[in-house]
C-alpha cells in the first residue's frame, strides 16, 4: 500500500508538530490494540458460553417435551389445557445494561419471586408428572433468557470488534506510516537544505577569496 | 487537503473520544458489597451517566466467600487495570480481599503485594467468566 507524504509547509515547526502527532497516534494505537484484544477475549468467551447454553437448552427442551407429552397422556389434552390456563402466571424480567470496554451489553434476570415458584394450581386433578413438566418448562425459560442475553451481547461485541479493527488498521497502515514518511521526507529536505547551505557558503567563501586575490 | 491544525485537532479529538469511550464504563463511585446486597436492583452509575447493573447471583457468590467485615470493605465493581506496556493485569487492593476472591475462583494462591494483586491474561478469562458484572476494565 502506498504511503502519502502530506506536507503543507516544509518548516521545522511542522516537523515538531508531526513528531508530536506521531507520538499521539502511537499512543492511540496502543489503546485501540488493548481494547481490541479484550473485546476479542470477551467475544470468544461469549461464543463458548453461547454454544454450551444452546446445547443444554436443546436437552432441556427435549426433556420438557417428553414431560409434556407424558402429562398429556396422563391427564388428556383438554384437562391439561384447562389446568394450565388456570395456573398461568406473569413473569418479571429485570433488564439492565453492563459496560464492557465501551460496549453496552444487556443483562436479563428473571425475578425469582414466590409467585413464579409457588404452585397456584388447584391440587385436585394434578399429578407429579404435571409438576415435573412445569418445572422443566420453567427451566427452559430461564435458559432461553440467558441465551437471549448472550446472543445479543455477541452481536454487539462483533459489531464493535469490526469497528475497532477498522480503526486499528487505519492507524497501523495509513496514519502512522503516513506521518512517519512525512517526517522522513522533511528530515531529508532539511538535511538537503543544510548541505546546500554549506555548499553555498563554501562557494561564497571561494568568491571572496578570489576577489581578495584579484584585489592584490 | 486538510490543514495541519485541523489534522492535529482531529487526532487529539479522536484520542479524547477513545479515552472517553473506554472510561465511560468506570463508576463514578464504587459501592460496598454489603450496601449492594441491600439494594433491590444493585447498580452503580458510570462516568457517562448510564447505570451498570450487577447480577444478584454474582453478588451472592461474593457474599458467600467473604465475611461481614470484608463485605463492607469490598468495593464493587473491582477495577482491572490493563496497561499496554505490561503483560499482567493489576488490581489495586488495600486489604487483600480481592486476592482472597481470586484465590477462590482460580483455585490457586493469589498474593497481594504492595496493595497490588497481579494476575495474567489467561487467568483474566476465568475471572471474567465468574465475575462478569462485578469487574470492570480500565485502560491506562
Amino acid at each position: 500500500m502506498g504511503v502519502k507524504v502530506q506536507v503543507t509547509r516544509p518548516t521545522k515547526m511542522e516537523l515538531t508538530r508531526l513528531k508530536r502527532r506521531l507520538k499521539l497516534a502511537t499512543r492511540i494505537q496502543k489503546i485501540v490494540k488493548d481494547r481490541l484484544s479484550i473485546l476479542v477475549m470477551e467475544f470468544m468467551q461469549t461464543v463458548r458460553e453461547c454454544a454450551s447454553i444452546k446445547e443444554s437448552l436443546l436437552d432441556e427442551f427435549a426433556e420438557a417435551y417428553k414431560g409434556l407429552s407424558l402429562s398429556t397422556g396422563y391427564h388428556g389434552y383438554m384437562n391439561l389445557e384447562q389446568e394450565l390456563m388456570v395456573s398461568e402466571k406473569d413473569i418479571r424480567i429485570n433488564a439492565g445494561t453492563r459496560n464492557v470496554a465501551g460496549v453496552r451489553m444487556p443483562i436479563f434476570e428473571i425475578e425469582k419471586s414466590e409467585s413464579l415458584q409457588a404452585k397456584s394450581r388447584p391440587m385436585i386433578d394434578t399429578s407429579s408428572i404435571l409438576d415435573r413438566s412445569i418445572e422443566l418448562s420453567q427451566k427452559c425459560l430461564e435458559t432461553l433468557i440467558q441465551l437471549a442475553e448472550l446472543q445479543n451481547s455477541l452481536d454487539l461485541l462483533g459489531t464493535e470488534i469490526n469497528k475497532v479493527k477498522r480503526v486499528n488498521n487505519a492507524l497501523e497502515f495509513i496514519v502512522i506510516p503516513g506521518i512517519d514518511a512525512t517526517i522522513k521526507y522533511l528530515t531529508m529536505k532539511f538535511e538537503e537544505r543544510d548541505r546546500e547551505e554549506v555548499a553555498r557558503l563554501k562557494y561564497v567563501k571561494q568568491l571572496i577569496e578570489k576577489k581578495e586575490a584579484y584585489a592584490f | 487537503m486538510p490543514s495541519d491544525k485541523e489534522s492535529d485537532g482531529f487526532m487529539s479529538d479522536y484520542l479524547k473520544g477513545e479515552l472517553r469511550t473506554l472510561n465511560a464504563q468506570l463508576p463514578r463511585r464504587q459501592k460496598s458489597l454489603g450496601a449492594l446486597r441491600k439494594e433491590e436492583h444493585p447498580h452503580v452509575d458510570c462516568n457517562d451517566g448510564s447505570p451498570h447493573y450487577f447480577k444478584k447471583d454474582e453478588i451472592e457468590y461474593l457474599a458467600e466467600i467473604l465475611d461481614e467485615n470484608e463485605q463492607s470493605s469490598l468495593l464493587l465493581p473491582i477495577i482491572l487495570e490493563i496497561k499496554s506496556d505490561e503483560t499482567g493485569i493489576i488490581i489495586r487492593s488495600k486489604e487483600g480481599i480481592e486476592a482472597k476472591i481470586f484465590t477462590k475462583i482460580l483455585g490457586m494462591e493469589v498474593s497481594c503485594r504492595d496493595d497490588t494483586v497481579r494476575i495474567f491474561k489467561p487467568q483474566l478469562g476465568i475471572i471474567r467468566k465468574t465475575l462478569k458484572t462485578t469487574t470492570q476494565y480500565v485502560f491506562l
